[in-house]
């Protein structure tokens, strides 16, 4: 065994991390959140309740969470199942691919998207040439644009995910549907399907907590100007004149309960689907 | 047959929505002028040239690779330790740190910024330290999986006991055959951690801002004032994380290898 | 024409060939056993009869028609595999149901069917559970319940009982013969086992390195293996060079045949029991379940069994001689 001097030497450390640069500041951050000058209060509560400016942010970025998570989740849903029908070399020089483009995220991302579809960007001027204007009024700095760039950052993410929940899927429970007269389109629904659910709506809550906390992207694009919450957030502690940390700490509160409950769901999923099989 | 080809489609449609900004990029890099025509009217080294005698610019990527190394160490040293005591000793307690792993998930950076600001900006300590702090509590997830995989395949704790009852100290136990299974595995973490907080920018951003200029701040600066010098920044990110990537995966290779016992 | 015709049959994965020329004639009701070391295809043959697998060359008929180009669900083939295979997500109704969804028969005529067959099985009280709730036993009825459902013209079954405790494997192989005669199926089972498949088949096929090395009744086989490979793998034999035994019971043996069986209960302490004689020193006597195996040391290593029950004891180190009956000593080509 191991002596109680030594547990404490090589835990200590470590703890005491934990203490100073994670429990400490978010307690903090969740007591300032019930301040105004002096006294609890729930007023910063009740300005984001009320506030237009900030619901409306929250609005933002629960429907772009929602909308990234749901087109990366499903174009990878058709991916995968084509990816797994690869070979073993291939399949590693594809996960090679996906772990180099996870790391691609926040300001590069955004720069890269500029050079793609911003104001002289290469299908910008594409499109404009070849006479085609039905994209002629989208702008990179619009939602959409922002939505290509959040869906970019989801799909490796996806994969990553996604890919051991299609490899639970045992080949002789497909054999056995088979000989049982199953087509495959019917072995999917049945079985395949129903199976991965919980793995599925695990995943949808990752990339959505995912999307909900980034903030590099949007910020690279245009400063402060999105309404998304995190945008919200980083103007109100760095705001220079009127710096709200109070407000802040209520906005970012929730954007925690937000972040906490999809992250327990996901828990949730994973553990329904180990105790499944 | 036909749902064949359909997933293909979307797998394709996946590699070139993923490839094609990164090669846009590095293409952008390397152009002389790229304004007005679907291909760069030429390619010249003249904005990679600039960017290495750029003072600025060394001196952003010093302090990143700084920044970044000094938290992977310091978790290496604080980190890892404590997740093989628990491990070997205290399993029960395991799920503690999983749970830590599942809260770090939950409390990204813009978060995390707002009580670090409020809690550390009186105090007179210098703000990089405490994004320092804040970066090693970070990389959790990463360093923890890395040492976990690693263990799972073997039984630690009976290799352990099985050298000490061959004579070995604990410390030479660890050191001498723990160590050297957990290596790759650790190692792999190691870099997978480096290569997120090279990227990060939200606690630099918001803790510290232009005081202390890393890549992705100098990045962010060159974005509005040179497309081209920009672009050479983000071939370099690139670059650097292709090569830490494949080493990654090389290393992970090797510790599914190594724990084939 | 038989009920199941194998003919030619190939498979080769690359440059590797895993079956070469395997021809099978199989009547309707049989039991057979595909029965050999792991790796000697017993499986692949059983894969492709599913259609899970293509052959490389080589014809299957099944009732006189032609599988090439059937899809496995066309087939009527039933399958139990090693692992179950019992779908995670549907209770053990549903997933005894499930074929006879696929075939569209109507709720009625399923309820009543999928109570009879698990009433075969004696797993009628279990029809709501999940699979992960029941025991391995348990599990693997189930799979022979939602393949018997639908009436398959074969159930193939690949080595079903492997993953099972010994004594719900015993159990099962009584169940398993049972049901199948019950039910008039035919059925090909694969194992390594031969004890299991001595229980429970018509006719065994004995497999090795892709080829059959020899088929027949259990009795057949046992009792006269053609080559040595058969001897080394069924039951307990005693193999010898010619010239050892030659050697040990003074006598000439036909030159023809270069190797020797004796089963090791077909020798004797009573002179009585045969005309050929063996000697040895006792070096050890290991209790087997009902039987003793002791081991003599003579020109060469020879094993004896017999039963407790007349059982002699022996004192290790002392010499004994033993009596063989003529028609005991099996040449080998």
């Amino acid at each position: 065994m191991i002596s109680k001097r030594q547990t404490v030497a090589w835990l200590s450390p470590f703890l005491v991390l934990v203490l100073l640069f994670f429990l400490v500041p978010l307690l903090y951050m969740l007591i300032t959140s019930f301040q105004y000058s002096d006294g609890f209060t729930l007023a910063q509560y009740q300005t984001v309740l009320t506030n237009d400016y900030i619901l409306q942010g929250f609005t933002n970025s629960i429907t772009l969470s929602v909308i990234s998570a749901v087109i990366a989740l499903m174009v990878t849903l058709f991916a995968v199942y084509a990816i797994m029908r690869f070979s073993e070399p291939m399949r590693e020089k594809i996960l090679i691919l996906t772990n180099l483009t996870s790391n691609f995220s926040g300001i590069p991302l955004a720069f890269a998207f500029i050079v793609l579809l911003g104001n002289s960007g290469l299908f910008t001027l594409l499109f404009d040439k070849w006479g085609i204007d039905t994209f002629s009024s989208f702008s990179l700095y619009s939602w959409g644009g922002l939505l290509l760039i959040y869906i970019y950052f989801q799909l490796p993410l996806a994969l990553m995910l996604l890919y051991p929940i299609y490899d639970g899927i045992q080949q002789q429970w497909k054999d056995a549907a088979a000989l049982l007269g199953a087509s495959t389109w019917q072995f999917w629904m049945k079985i395949g399907i129903p199976v991965m659910l919980p793995g599925i709506v695990g995943t949808f809550s990752v990339l959505f907590a995912n999307a909900m906390g980034a903030y590099a992207s949007a910020y690279a694009l245009t400063s402060s100007n999105y309404n998304l919450v995190a945008i919200r957030i980083g103007s109100l502690i760095k705001g220079d004149i009127f710096a709200q940390p109070e407000l802040a700490s209520a906005i970012a509160v929730i954007l925690a309960v937000t972040m906490v409950t999809a992250m327990l769901l996901s828990e949730w999923s994973i553990s329904k689907t180990r105790r499944k099989l | 047959m036909k749902k064949r080809g359909f997933a293909d489609l979307f797998f394709l449609l996946l590699v070139v929505y993923l490839v094609l900004p990164v090669v846009a990029t590095m293409l952008y890099a390397f152009a002389t002028n790229w304004n007005k025509t679907i291909l760069p009217e030429g390619l010249t080294l003249t904005w990679l040239a600039a960017l290495f005698q750029d003072a600025e610019f060394i001196q952003a990527f010093g302090r990143s690779v700084l920044l970044s190394s000094g938290a992977v160490m310091i978790a290496l040293l604080v980190i890892v330790p404590a997740i093989f005591v628990i491990v070997l000793y205290f399993p029960k307690y395991e799920k503690w740190i999983q749970m830590a792993v599942v809260m770090v998930y939950s409390f990204p950076g813009i978060i995390l910024a707002v009580g670090l600001i409020r809690v550390y900006s009186k105090f007179g300590v210098p703000m990089i330290l405490v994004v320092l702090g804040a970066y090693v509590i970070g990389i959790l997830p990463y360093i923890y999986q890395g040492t976990r995989n690693s263990l799972q395949n073997v039984n630690a704790r009976q290799l352990i006991d099985a050298a000490q009852l061959l004579g070995a100290s604990k410390l030479q136990a660890f050191t001498k055959i723990l160590l050297p299974t957990v290596y790759p595995g650790l190692f792999a973490g190691a870099l997978l951690s480096f290569s997120v907080l090279f990227g990060e920018f939200v606690l630099i951003n918001l803790v510290v801002g232009s005081r202390f200029e890393t890549v992705q701040i100098y990045l962010m600066k060159k974005l509005s004032t040179s497309g081209h010098i920009a672009s050479a920044v983000v071939f370099i990110y690139i670059v650097l994380m292709g090569l830490l990537t494949y080493a990654i995966a090389t290393l992970t290779k090797r510790s599914k290898g190594a724990t084939n016992l | 024409m038989s009920y199941i015709v194998i003919e030619g049959l190939h498979k080769k994965y690359g440059s590797t060939t895993v079956l070469s020329n395997i021809n099978m004639k199989i009547e309707k009701g049989e039991f057979i056993t595909l029965l050999g070391p792991s790796g000697c295809g017993k499986s692949t043959i059983l894969r492709i009869l599913a259609g899970l697998t293509d052959a490389s060359a080589g014809k299957i008929n099944i009732e006189g028609k032609d599988m090439n180009r059937v899809q496995p669900k066309d087939r009527q083939v039933g399958m139990v595999f090693q692992s179950y295979a019992l779908f995670p997500n549907m209770t053990v109704k549903e997933n005894v149901a499930f074929g006879l969804r696929m075939q569209k028969v109507n709720t009625a005529e399923v309820d009543q069917r999928v109570q009879e067959i698990l009433e075969i099985v004696h797993l009628s009280e279990k029809a709501h559970a999940y699979p992960k709730e029941l025991s391995g036993g348990q599990q693997q009825r189930v799979a022979l319940a939602r393949a018997l459902i639908v009436r398959p013209k074969v159930l193939l079954l690949d080595e079903p009982l492997s993953a099972l405790d010994a004594q719900i494997r015993k159990k099962l192989q009584a169940d398993l013969r049972a049901i199948q005669q019950k039910l008039g199926i035919t059925m090909i089972l694969v194992t390594h086992d031969q004890e299991e498949a001595m229980a429970v088949s018509d006719r065994i096929f004995v497999m090795n390195n892709g080829m059959i090395a020899q088929s027949g009744t259990p009795t057949a086989i046992y009792t006269s293996p053609e080559s040595e490979f058969i001897a080394n793998f069924i039951g307990h034999y005693n193999v010898f060079t010619r010239q050892a035994l030659e050697k040990m019971i003074g006598e000439a043996l036909p030159k023809e045949y270069s190797k020797f069986a004796i089963r090791p209960e077909a020798i004797h302490l009573d002179q009585r029991q045969g005309d050929v004689c063996m000697t040895g020193e006792a070096k050890q006597s290991l209790m087997s379940g009902n039987v003793i195996r002791t081991t003599f040391e003579g020109e060469c290593l020879f094993t004896m069994e017999q039963l407790h029950q007349r059982g002699h004891s022996f004192e290790l180190g002392k010499q004994y001689v033993c009596y063989i009956a003529k028609e005991d000593v099996i040449a080998l080509s």
